[in-house]
């Protein structure tokens, strides 16, 4: 039975229930809902609820541990032969599964018999062209080990999908009968009602933590993976990146540096046009600007910030690359011949900065407007010019905050993707050439995992590699820039 | 009214007039927050400024350094003249006016600076001193002044903000006068304040008169009686009296000066 | 500073400012130039940031409004019943439409005393497979046989970039998709008149073409597959969002296990958008076995990154509710649970749609994650028929198919994917308006 139906029927036996839970409060309270502690629907709550949260949390679980049992038994049949083979266990349990699914296929269009998927061999059948029949491409032939892994794959899922239907249904009628036969009048039906409600808000809450965790261990197991084949200090320290396109390992060089330079680029132009422009515009908005300027730039600036990343990628690939080659090109407006591509570490940079002007302004302007007046009026009191105030009072009392601002702009230039992808150029190169064509640590993950790579191969393995030192370069910043604001905003409180 | 201010002209030929305001008026939006205010402040005596809350005393001492052009909804009309030049002439600087006329406020504000920087910060801008060594003597100076030499002299470099209020508001009178001053106004300087602190201040005040002409503004007529040789009051909006001060507090002529003054309205 | 001063600087306060108040002293001078200086910085920065929006904005109109017209050519033209037997009783049936079409139109030209010879070929480097069409036209109306009809001739990109000068002829190669001498044919359609434009419905309502048909590109499919994950998202992220809100707002008690929620939602909030990527890449397909390049998939991960802006926000609009709501409730008796769901989450719940809303325009006009998921390999050629297949099949999504046609090396498609941002942008304009409108609306001030 699909999983679908197992829970639309869940489902209803949980409706079922509420009707059945509330018709039994109102009968034993001989009709006289007063004489009962809670309200009848929430009599009727309580049996639905018991009826529905554990079996639906059995069927959770269950779709999660069947799959780890299954491969573990099934794994053990397959001889350290075609692992060598194969490439590795992953690699040929994919395969395994592949052929299971193939199978399934071949079975639900009709075009095998159960008994003929079962008992298929390898001497007396071409599987992969029966398969192939069905619509499944295999990439090799299929060996007596894996198809016998396939079938005994198909064999334990089809008997766990048996077991399941009924355990979680059994659990399902359980908790309504258990449930139902609880209804008396002195039963605090509202309590446990609210307490499961409660229950369900602290769950979506978790939802937070556990999708911190879900990228964590995505994060970790994969890199470990990519670790057990590429060698660690190769990857930290490797000053050249170049994977092999072969797609099953061989000559790749993957080293981080090259793409840790480019990011590093990227970002300082990206903030070298940003921060003095959104800083001068902070300071113009707070401190200068009349009610009907601020009213009219203030959301104008904003609205650079909420425009999608892909417009601002295909805005540096499309006309600011372009434009810039018209410039510093060959041929170019200057006569000087530095810049090749569009793609170029300046074009990026300077399209990231436009994107962060926001970002920097409107974080300032918060911490401007954080220092308090008394700092304004003791130096105008003093007889010093507005200039003189915001440079030499105002900035140093805010410096904490805008540091903080800053460090924030940073975390996004590193974790921006679209812009570099478009904008930015696919060569790994160390060079301090603006003008050349690089590439960043959010650019290759997109590349090594869109490519056509084996997923189990370092070439794709690696990005996970890349993705765990951006995460922990970006979450690092941004704690640090938070508690320096945190800071900064005690000080004034 | 009239007889009042002919009094105090006589009186004050005898002694430098410093400030002389003329018909001021000031607006903050619709409300009219002073009306027709004429008074001439002395040179190098204390003048206090007393009143009950809201009666625009604070207001009035703001437009006398143009700290009000820093209000967007505030508007003063009138004249005020600093040694007979009108301040909100369109030549004058009002930055070049604050100069002249330093401002020490009600809280406490150094900036989150050192103590040093603090106390340098107006003759820098100001371009007070031609080295290290003078800017040195200028802030030792003003700290002396301000009573705050010995217990700073040890920690310049610690930052304004980490002295107690009585020294951060000392701190904030040295700077003032650091920026050589020939006014110095002081908007309730010691209401946040404890009373040995206050004390202080007040003598402070009471020898910055050899130097500058200093107004104050206070909530506390004891204060006003203790540090100022004349006081004017303030109600509503309206300056009532302006005399000596030991004649506001003995003999005022005006019933609503004796009522504030014996506690009926305040 | 006067000479008084230079002359005696270290002298006791020294009456530097004796020099009149009228008169601006030389030091004045230079410190207001200096502060108009700093004012103009400012001016600059702002002109600056305000320059590169309207320049964007500039570019996003003129390179995109061109993907909303369409080059057409009008041609009436008359199909008689015995060429209609004829053609349907030959081997090529196409071949032969297109002949009679080629005729037919000479025949136009020549009345007009035009005079350019042409052939099958030609028309189908100009205007795409006519025959064809013409065929299906025919098959489809017979009754409009013997009738002179109307015919709208979308021309081929090529052949609009030609018009448009874009184009010119020493940058024309001959090969399979157009000859130099095809472009004679184009400018005699020009002096015949019967060249025009129209507006480009199949741009709004069609699907996406594979490599070779720039021209005929659409941006529905993908309107649609990001249709389902907003669904996908508004359906998850909104009743999660705001139990956790109501949880973390009106009922967590303060401890370790509420702070780290809490640091686990600012920080998610900060993660980049790849992470997210990897994640639905890692969790949602390799581990949970769901289909690459779903819409399900899609809405899955950019739940995740909606979240954090739905429950900040949601939880802003929670703790606007003013106590005293509470404790009228408690105090006539409510539970708190039945105090919160009965009186301050329907007062909240303004804020909490106008964050909502917010919220899903940032998930719509994000990339990053979609081209971890497949969602950019995939060409999406057909609508969904359904629920089902809508969540389950492959398609694509705005920014993904905005991506994929950036990506192409062809340059006619950067103008799709110009003209696609302009319609993003549409959407995010009008959720962005709904939301402002809706603050506005119902904003309450306690």
């Amino acid at each position: 039975m699909s999983n679908t139906l197992i829970l639309l029927i869940i489902l209803g036996l949980g409706i079922v229930g509420f009707f059945l839970g509330r018709t039994r409060a109102i009968a034993v309270a001989d009709g006289d809902a007063r004489k009962l502690h809670s309200l009848p629907s929430y009599y009727g709550a309580h049996v639905g609820l018991n009826a529905i949260v554990p079996a639906a949390l059995a069927l959770f679980l269950w779709l999660i541990v069947q799959p780890f049992v299954i491969n573990n038994s099934v794994s053990g049949m397959i001889s350290d032969r075609s692992i060598e083979s194969g490439g590795s266990l992953s690699l040929v349990m994919s395969d395994v599964r592949r052929v299971a699914e193939g199978l399934d296929a071949a079975v639900a269009e009709g075009a095998m018999t159960q008994e003929m998927a079962s008992d298929m061999r390898v001497e007396f059948t071409n599987v992969r062209e029966r398969l192939a029949d069905v619509g499944v491409a295999l990439g090799s032939d299929v060996t007596s080990d894996t198809l016998r892994a396939a079938q005994r794959y198909r064999e334990m899922a089809g008997t766990g999908n048996v077991l399941k239907t009924l355990a979680t249904l059994a659990i399902s009628i359980g908790g309504l009968a258990v449930s139902w036969r609880l209804v008396t009048p002195h039963f605090r039906a509202r309590n446990v009602v609210e307490n499961g409600i409660l229950l369900v808000l602290i769950a979506a809450a978790s939802i937070a933590i556990l999708t911190t965790v879900g990228i964590v261990l995505s994060l970790i197991f994969n890199t470990y993976e990519f670790f057990r084949l590429y060698p660690i200090t190769d990857f930290f320290f490797g000053l050249s990146w170049s994977p092999s396109f072969s797609g099953r390992g061989g000559s790749s060089e993957l080293g981080i540096i090259p793409l840790l330079w480019g990011t590093l680029y990227i970002s300082v132009i990206a903030l070298l046009v940003a921060v003095p422009i959104g800083l001068f515009a902070a300071i113009y908005l707070s401190e200068y600007a009349s009610k009907s300027v601020r009213a009219f730039a203030k959301p104008m600036l904003e609205v650079l910030a909420g425009i999608p990343t892909i417009v601002y990628g295909l805005f540096a690939l499309l006309t600011v690359g372009p434009l810039l080659v018209s410039v510093f090109g060959d041929d170019g407006a200057l006569g000087v011949d530095w810049m090749a591509g569009g793609t170029a570490v300046i074009t990026a940079g300077l399209v990231m900065g436009i994107m962060l002007i926001p970002f920097v302004s409107s974080l300032s302007d918060d911490i401007i407007n954080a220092v308090p007046q008394a700092m304004r009026d003791g130096s105008l009191g003093l007889g010093a010019t507005h200039s003189e105030t915001v440079r030499q009072v105002i900035i140093p009392a805010a410096l904490p905050g805008i540091v903080g601002a800053v460090l924030l702009a940073a975390s996004r230039a590193i974790g921006e993707t679209m812009i570099v992808v478009l904008g930015a150029g696919a060569a790994a190169r160390l060079s301090l050439n603006p003008f050349d064509a690089m590439t960043t640590v959010t650019a290759k993950i997109v590349s090594q995992l869109t490519g056509d790579s084996d997923f189990a191969s370092p070439e794709a393995l690696v990005a996970f590699a890349l993705g765990i030192s951006l995460f922990v370069v970006t979450l690092g910043l941004n704690i640090f820039a938070l508690y320096i604001v945190r800071k900064y905003r005690e000080q004034y409180e | 009214m009239e007889d009042m201010i002919h009094v105090d002209r006589a009186m004050s030929t005898q002694q430098d007039i410093k400030i002389s305001a003329r018909k001021v008026q000031v607006y903050y939006g619709d409300t009219h927050a002073i009306k027709d205010v004429d008074v001439d402040i002395d040179d190098k005596t204390v003048t206090a400024f007393i009143g009950p809350s809201g009666c625009g005393k604070s207001t009035f001492l703001r437009c006398i350094n143009r700290m009000n052009d820093t209000i967007d909804v505030a508007r003063v009309e009138g004249d005020i003249l600093i040694d007979n030049e009108d301040i909100y002439d369109a030549k004058v600087d009002p930055v070049q006016l604050r100069a002249k006329v330093g401002m020490v406020f009600q809280k406490p504000n150094p900036f989150p600076k050192s103590i040093y920087d603090n106390v340098a910060y107006g003759p820098k801008i100001h371009g007070l001193a031609r080295n290290k060594a003078e800017l040195d003597e200028i802030v030792e100076r003003s700290l002396r002044k301000a009573a705050l030499w010995d217990e700073a002299k040890d920690r310049l470099e610690a930052p304004g903000t980490g002295l107690s209020g009585g020294q951060q508001q000392r701190l904030c009178i040295a700077r003032a006068i650091a920026t050589a001053p020939e006014v110095l106004l002081m908007d309730e300087p010691c209401s946040a304040l404890d009373p040995i602190a206050t004390a202080q201040v007040e003598d402070l005040i009471d020898e910055l008169r050899q130097s500058f002409s200093v107004v104050i503004v206070t909530h506390s007529m004891q204060q006003a009686a203790r540090v100022s040789q004349k006081t004017a009051f303030f109600h509503l909006g309206n300056l009532v009296e302006y005399d000596a001060t030991d004649k506001i507090f003995t003999n005022p002529q005006d019933p609503r000066t004796e009522s504030y003054i014996s506690g009926r309205i305040g | 500073m006067t000479d008084a001063t230079s002359s005696a600087p270290a002298a006791a306060p020294s009456p530097a400012q004796r020099a009149s108040l009228l008169t601006e002293s030389p030091r004045m001078k230079k410190r207001n130039a200096a502060e108009t200086r700093f004012k103009m910085y400012g001016v600059l920065a702002i002109s600056i940031g305000l320059a590169f929006l309207v320049f964007l904005a500039y570019s996003i109109l003129r390179n995109g409004i061109p993907a909303f017209t369409q080059t057409v050519v009008n041609v009436e033209f008359t199909l008689t019943q015995e060429q209609f037997d004829d053609a349907e009783s030959r081997m090529l049936k196409t071949a032969v439409y297109t002949d009679i079409f080629v005729e037919n139109v000479t025949a136009q030209f020549q009345e007009q005393g035009l005079d350019v010879e042409f052939d099958g070929d030609t028309i189908e480097r100009l205007l795409g497979k006519v025959g064809g069409d013409l065929r299906s036209f025919y098959r489809e109306n017979p009754d409009q046989i013997g009738q002179a009809v109307a015919l709208q001739l979308p021309a081929a990109s090529r052949v609009e970039r030609y018009l448009q000068g874009r184009l010119t002829r020493d940058m024309v190669v001959d090969g399979r998709f157009l000859e130099v001498a095809d472009l004679d044919v184009v400018d005699v359609m020009v002096d015949a008149g019967i060249i025009g434009s129209a507006f480009d419905w199949n741009f709004i309502t069609g699907t996406d073409t594979g490599v070779d048909n720039p021209g005929g590109a659409g941006i529905g499919a993908s309107v649609i597959g990001s249709f389902f994950m907003m669904l996908v998202v508004l359906l998850l992220s909104l009743p999660i969002g705001v139990a956790a809100s109501i949880y973390l707002e009106e009922f967590a008690p303060k401890n370790k296990f509420t702070d780290l929620i809490e640091v686990n939602i600012s920080n998610l909030a900060a993660v980049p958008s790849i992470v997210f990527g990897i994640l639905g890449l890692a969790v949602f397909i390799q581990f949970a076995h769901l289909p690459q390049s779903a819409p399900l998939v899609g809405g899955l991960v950019l739940t995740l990154m909606t979240l954090p802006t739905i429950v900040i926000s949601t939880r802003a609009s929670l703790k606007s509710v003013p106590p005293s709501i509470r404790d009228a409730a408690l105090g006539v008796g409510a539970s708190k649970m039945q105090a919160v769901f009965h009186h301050v989450l329907p007062l909240a719940m303004p804020g909490i749609l106008t964050g909502t809303i917010i919220g899903l325009a940032q998930a719509l006009g994000e990339t990053a994650p979609l081209l971890l998921i497949g969602m950019v390999g995939y060409v999406a050629r057909e609508y969904p028929d359904g629920l089902t297949s809508g969540l389950l099949d492959p398609n694509s999504a705005m920014p993904a198919q905005i991506y994929t046609w950036a990506a192409r090396s062809d340059e006619a498609f950067f103008e799709k994917a110009w003209g696609g941002i302009i319609i993003l942008l549409i959407f995010l304009l009008t959720m962005n308006i709904i939301a402002i409108i809706l603050r506005r609306r119902f904003e309450r001030r306690w």
